[in-house]
């Protein structure tokens, strides 16, 4: 199986077998698994939401997760076998990211843009004083999570 | 049987119903108008870009193609090299322009991370400033480097990546200076990062204009056709690719007076890719 290190503001999806490891503090991933076509995806994002200035990359909830579902129908899954976990959004002490519930608003446009898309939730550990570790299999579209003392400005 | 009393205020509720419609009608019309304006901008600002691509990548083009059929029929050395200059300065530019434009389609594509080796920063600095070397002399630009860091001063970071957010701020030093004037390179390594001043002794940037240059698509001047790279896509790469880099950016300008870039990048210790330590052994499946 191939290892594959998820960085913030980017996102990852394949049809082949991957080990895909990413650290969350106060960012969210979405995990979207297709169960009939077999596939995975997942993004890291650090903001809720692109207020239209700079480039519209995956650093932001709404672009990254809409990003994310484009890459996967690419792939060839389809929307209505999609479903989809969350992870992150902790409310860590970070000198990176000064922005008041960052955490929570990373959470709650999770939910908001999943529910637009009409793709359901199936699992989530998100929220606490903890960051975590998790390894996403898209094999499976299972995922193990750790809780960790700490992160780095994730 | 209504009498006149009855009539009249009927009359009236059913005037003032109409004056409450038409007021809130009003309202509505002027939201659409808002609504309508922002769509204007966006597609206007679209269809700039597709004129700013145009530009940017079809008149280098052109003018390589016509350069180098002329080249063919020139029996004066002087002149074949001097067009020879020309095509390389165009392809120089196509060539900035290119890795600007795919590196904003990486960046928004989420497909581009850090790819971290030994970086030996003077080195790196000057063979940037080697390579502007024809701008600089077409443009008679002074370029000055005061650096604090031996030469041979090494840190991890993403040696491409940082030569593009270098290039697109020395790019538009010399793009915005005016002839003969200075350009000053600072090169120091603080607060465990590498920091990197250009400044310019060019136009400046209006204090309103400021906030905008970081912003794709948008330029201090909406002139298309003398665009040359402007303000303009380089600086909102520079700007994601320094974030990815968990760096800042920022400028200081007085119109006319010139304008200063500072660019803070850290460096990357090994541990920050590092997870974290575990609280306890047992990891949940979700």
């Amino acid at each position: 199986m191939d290892k594959y290190y998820l960085y913030p503001a980017t996102l990852f999806a394949s049809d082949s077998s991957y080990e895909v490891t990413t650290v969350l503090g106060s960012c969210v991933a979405v995990c979207l698994w297709d169960n009939v076509r077999q596939i995975g995806g997942i993004n890291h994002y650090m903001l809720p939401l692109w207020n239209g200035q700079g480039l519209a990359t995956p650093k932001y909830g709404n672009i990254a997760t809409e990003k994310l579902l484009q890459r996967m129908l690419e792939l060839g899954c389809s929307k209505s076998s999609i479903t989809a976990k969350i992870f992150g959004g902790g409310e860590i002490i970070d000198t990176h990211i000064s922005s008041f519930n960052i955490g929570e608003r990373n959470i709650q446009i999770a939910k908001e843009t999943l529910a637009d898309l009409k793709i359901p939730i199936v699992g989530l550990s998100v929220g606490g004083k903890l960051g975590r570790k998790i390894i996403y299999y898209t094999e499976s579209g299972k995922v193990l999570h750790k809780f960790i003392e700490k992160t780095l400005g994730n | 049987m209504i009498n006149d009393s009855t009539l009249i205020s009927e009359l009236e509720k059913r005037f003032n119903d109409n004056k409450k419609a038409i007021a809130e009608l009003e309202e509505m019309t002027a939201q659409l108008k808002a609504v309508n304006r922002k769509l204007e901008e966006s597609e206007s600002l679209k269809s700039h870009f597709i004129s700013n691509i145009r530009n940017e990548i079809i008149n280098p083009f052109t003018s390589i193609i016509n350069l180098s059929k002329q080249i063919g029929s020139i029996n004066d050395i002087e002149k074949a090299k001097r067009n020879a200059a020309l095509i390389h300065g165009e392809a120089f530019f196509l060539d900035f322009q290119l890795k600007n434009i795919f590196a904003a389609a990486e960046l928004e594509a989420g497909e581009t991370f850090p790819q971290i080796y030994s970086v030996n920063v003077m080195s790196t600095i000057n063979g940037l400033i080697e390579s502007y070397q024809s701008n600089i002399t077409a443009k008679k630009v002074n370029i000055i480097v005061k650096s604090s860091i031996p030469d041979d001063f090494t840190f991890k970071s993403d040696p491409g990546k940082l030569t593009l957010i270098y290039s697109n701020l020395l790019n538009n030093a010399i793009l915005f200076s005016k002839e003969g004037g200075d350009i000053e390179i600072t090169v120091s390594f603080e607060f465990d990062s590498i920091v990197f001043v250009v400044k310019d002794s060019g136009i400046g940037i209006e204090e309103d204009k400021m906030k905008l240059i970081f912003d794709r698509f948008k330029r201090i001047d909406n002139t298309i056709n003398t665009l040359s790279s402007g303000y303009g896509l380089g600086l909102s790469v520079a700007k994601a690719i320094t974030d990815m880099l968990n760096g800042t950016i920022s400028v200081e300008s007085r119109v006319d007076d010139g304008s200063t870039f500072t660019v803070l990048i850290p460096d990357v210790h090994m541990d920050t890719e590092a997870t974290g330590t575990a609280i306890d052994e047992n990891g949940m499946l979700f």
